[in-house]
């Protein structure tokens, strides 16, 4: 049928979330009524997903972090080490520019480093956990389990990854308003292994909790902030705010885009509970 | 403006540029697939995209812009080199086995993350590139007709080819696996 036919020619662009509108109900409209399609659309989907999981297939290593953080701090750059793809006249080109800049912009650059706050750069594990949120907000990582039910979300992880995740269901004992809603979870690549990955949302506005064992990744970088014995550290990352602590052998990030560093997505693990104590010192004053 | 380079604006904008060295790191492995090269590309870029003259225009994507840069250092190096090009283009004519209904991807999830990574590692160039920006880095097509500087129907028809190079050769490696398992 030609309809089948258009719509398997369509299914890569609506993966890739490149069809809109009327496209995009037409191809939803024939995969809910096609058995057919719709198994071609799983096996796409299924194959996607494990490319996708592959990422990142590269960290940077700490040397040329440390370098390129020195270059964006405006300490000014230094030259590239034994230049292998730059040849020796663009690095004196490079250097005369460099040193030409540095004798311009001096008093610029040292009201930079007396003003600098003393952070620094965010761990692998946040960058990872904002980047997940990231494509999940843009569609690009489906979740595997979408469930409100704590238990079920908890139970799903079982045996998937080699530490527990039990979410806590304050919301529902405390018998507040409900001011956020669990939907889902799934699984992420991370050094080679799993973490767990649970996405809330709240307003609207999506909530990520990325968990996975202290033995993989350990928080770091940025600003820290004790509350109540744990460290949590702080990063602004693309817009969003990363909290990252780690307590009892797991190691967790919160990203979301809310105000201040994000302390109001604590609600969704203390929401109903005198907790105040542990959230208080993460906003700003 | 000078007065740009002493804004907060513009510190926010260099560390938010840091945020994406990993990103930029695993393309420049992508481009020159040696370690040493991709790190002198990651500085290049960083050097660039944060010189004074060198701002993302209004409204950019801030990570697609550096991949940019990343990209058209790379070329000039190539360009550059006596060693003749390293970019190995695509052939147009390329005989492409298109599995699409290969009932091996069925399994494709139970597939350990390093046989799909090596399955990306032995594309063409080409198609790796628009894997890893596509499925890897999860640029939109328009952002990654920008990036490499083409249609965007480009876009679809490579990467449409890559996946399908990609699938073929995951299904290759399950049968040998297999017949080994035998």
């Amino acid at each position: 049928m030609k309809i089948c036919e258009d719509t398997c020619k369509r299914l890569n662009l609506y993966l890739d979330n490149e069809l809109q509108g009327d496209e995009r109900a037409a191809v939803e409209a024939h995969l809910q009524e096609c058995g057919s399609c719709a198994s071609v659309f799983k096996r796409e989907l299924s194959f996607i997903n494990a490319i996708r999981e592959c990422g990142p297939m590269h960290v940077a290593p700490p040397a040329l972090r440390a370098k390129v953080q020195e270059t964006v701090n405006g300490a000014g750059p230094k030259p590239f080490p034994a230049k292998r793809i730059v040849s020796k006249a663009q690095v004196r080109l490079g250097l005369a520019i460099a040193a030409t800049l540095l004798m311009l912009l001096s008093p610029i650059l040292i009201w930079r480093v007396m003003n600098r706050s003393p952070q620094s750069a965010a761990s692998s594990f946040a960058l990872m956990a904002a980047e997940t949120h990231l494509r999940h907000s843009r569609g690009q990582l489906p979740l595997e389990v979408e469930s409100g039910a704590p238990q079920h979300i908890s139970e799903w992880f079982a045996n998937k990854v080699n530490f527990s995740v039990k979410l806590p269901n304050y919301q529902e004992s405390s018998g507040q308003e409900k001011l956020y809603t669990l939907e889902g979870a799934r699984l992420v690549g991370y050094k080679e292994d799993y973490a767990a990955y649970v996405s809330y949302s709240m307003n609207s506005r999506p909530i990520s909790l990325v968990i996975t064992s202290d033995s993989v990744a350990h928080p770091s970088g940025g600003e820290e902030i004790d509350a109540r014995g744990l460290k949590f550290h702080y990063n602004a990352i693309d817009g969003l705010k990363v909290l990252t602590w780690s307590d009892r052998g797991l190691t967790y990030a919160l990203v979301s885009d809310l105000e201040e560093r994000g302390q109001q997505s604590c609600i969704v693990c203390h929401q109903g509970t005198k907790d105040q104590d542990l959230i208080e010192p993460l906003k700003l004053h | 403006m000078e007065d740009n380079m002493d804004s907060v604006a513009g510190d926010t904008l260099n560390q938010a540029a840091l945020a994406h060295i990993d990103a930029l790191f695993g393309y420049a492995m992508t481009l020159a697939r040696d370690a040493a090269e991709a790190e002198d590309l990651v500085q290049e870029t960083y050097l660039k995209a944060t010189g004074a003259a060198n701002q993302p225009p209004a409204g950019s994507n801030l990570k697609a812009w550096l991949f940019v840069i990343m990209r058209n250092a790379w070329l000039n190096h190539v360009r550059h080199d006596q060693s003749g090009p390293r970019f190995v283009e695509l052939e147009t004519n390329e005989q492409m086995d298109d599995s699409g209904g290969n009932p091996h991807v069925v399994y494709l999830r139970k597939l350990e993350q390093k046989q799909v990574r090596e399955a990306i590692e032995k594309l063409p160039q080409a198609y790796r590139e628009i894997v890893v920006l596509r499925d890897i880095e999860g640029f939109t097509y328009q952002e990654i007709a920008m990036v490499l500087d083409c249609p965007a129907g480009t876009v679809m028809s490579r990467l449409g080819r890559a996946r399908a190079k990609l699938r073929a050769s995951l299904a290759t490696w399950q049968r040998i696996s297999r017949a080994r398992a035998v």
